[in-house]
């Protein structure tokens, strides 16, 4: 490549094509078939933005479960009109 | 179970809203970022939800329906607080030093009630600090995508926005978050390191 050209990201050192950004996503959901995850052993110019994908990934997954406080669902049902067969509605 | 609390079973809208209950309420949590007024929020969710059960139309999955009427409430929020705002370091528009001591927050020196503290553990990671810096449409598309697992199509649905501009959201909200973490992680290995 002659310098100062623009790299080509559609293909590769190797004989894979590089990763697309939505590959990428992909790998770092789990979901790229095995013979595209291939390449990232072999190209680090696609597994340091991989990389940092998965690290993201696995921190969004480990958020915390955060819920609602005690009674919380005692209180919604308080407001809520249950329909009767009528089509009216019943008050709890 | 959404055909039962049609008919009007309780039992079933005890069931949804067992179902519901935490998922909205992390959404509602993690978009306002105080826990008050998401539990506020998510009790207006449901009651709107299940009062108004037969307007569901089950073409539509039964979550985004859900999940779009929690969005809707705080986005909502979040616009009227916007409005109700004001600035640490004054109004946009003051120009004069009067206009802008009157338009500063003044914050009391004071420790934090049990509830901030609380509200501290939960939303204080740096993954969570760093969501609650993105604009609230990305927020949105983050938190639906990569906490509730919804597919890019649904959360379209949801929002009412181009599909290509849910997966534009979600680019820049994950190229966002990965700058703001990787920042932390700089300042705190040159912390270390000084």
């Amino acid at each position: 490549m002659k310098p100062g050209k623009p790299a080509d990201r559609s293909v590769g050192t190797m004989k894979e094509p590089h990763l697309t950004p939505d590959e990428i996503v992909l790998w770092a959901e789990g979901l790229l078939p095995a013979v595209r995850a291939l390449h990232l052993a072999q190209c680090a110019e696609c597994f340091v933005p991989a990389e940092r994908e998965r690290v993201l990934f696995v921190q969004l997954s480990r958020l915390e479960h955060l819920a609602p406080s005690r009674g919380f669902a005692e209180r919604v049902m308080e407001r809520v009109r249950i329909p009767t067969p009528s089509g009216g509605h019943e008050r709890r | 179970m959404v055909a039962c609390a049609k008919r009007g079973d309780e039992d079933a809208f005890r069931e949804l809203l067992r179902r519901y209950e935490r998922p909205v309420f992390a959404l509602l949590y993690r978009m306002v970022r105080d826990r008050a007024q998401a539990e506020d929020l998510a009790q207006e969710t449901f009651v709107k939800i299940l009062n108004g059960i037969r307007s569901y139309r089950p073409e539509f999955k039964f979550s985004s329906w859900v999940f779009k009427i929690a969005n809707n409430a705080a986005i909502d929020h979040l616009r009227r607080r916007g409005l109700d705002t004001i600035s640490l370091h004054g109004a946009p528009d003051a120009t004069t030093p009067e206009r802008i001591a009157a338009t500063t927050l003044q914050l009391p020196d004071r420790r934090e009630t049990p509830l901030e503290e609380l509200e501290a553990r939960e939303l204080g990671s740096a993954i969570e600090r760093a969501i609650g810096r993105l604009r609230p449409e990305y927020r949105s598309c983050i938190l639906l995508r990569h906490v509730e697992g919804h597919s890019y199509e649904e959360i379209a649905d949801m929002l009412e926005l181009p599909l290509g501009t849910v997966k534009t959201y979600i680019h820049r909200a994950r190229n966002e978050l990965r700058v703001y973490l990787e920042d932390r992680f700089d300042e705190t290995r040159q912390a270390g390191g000084s």
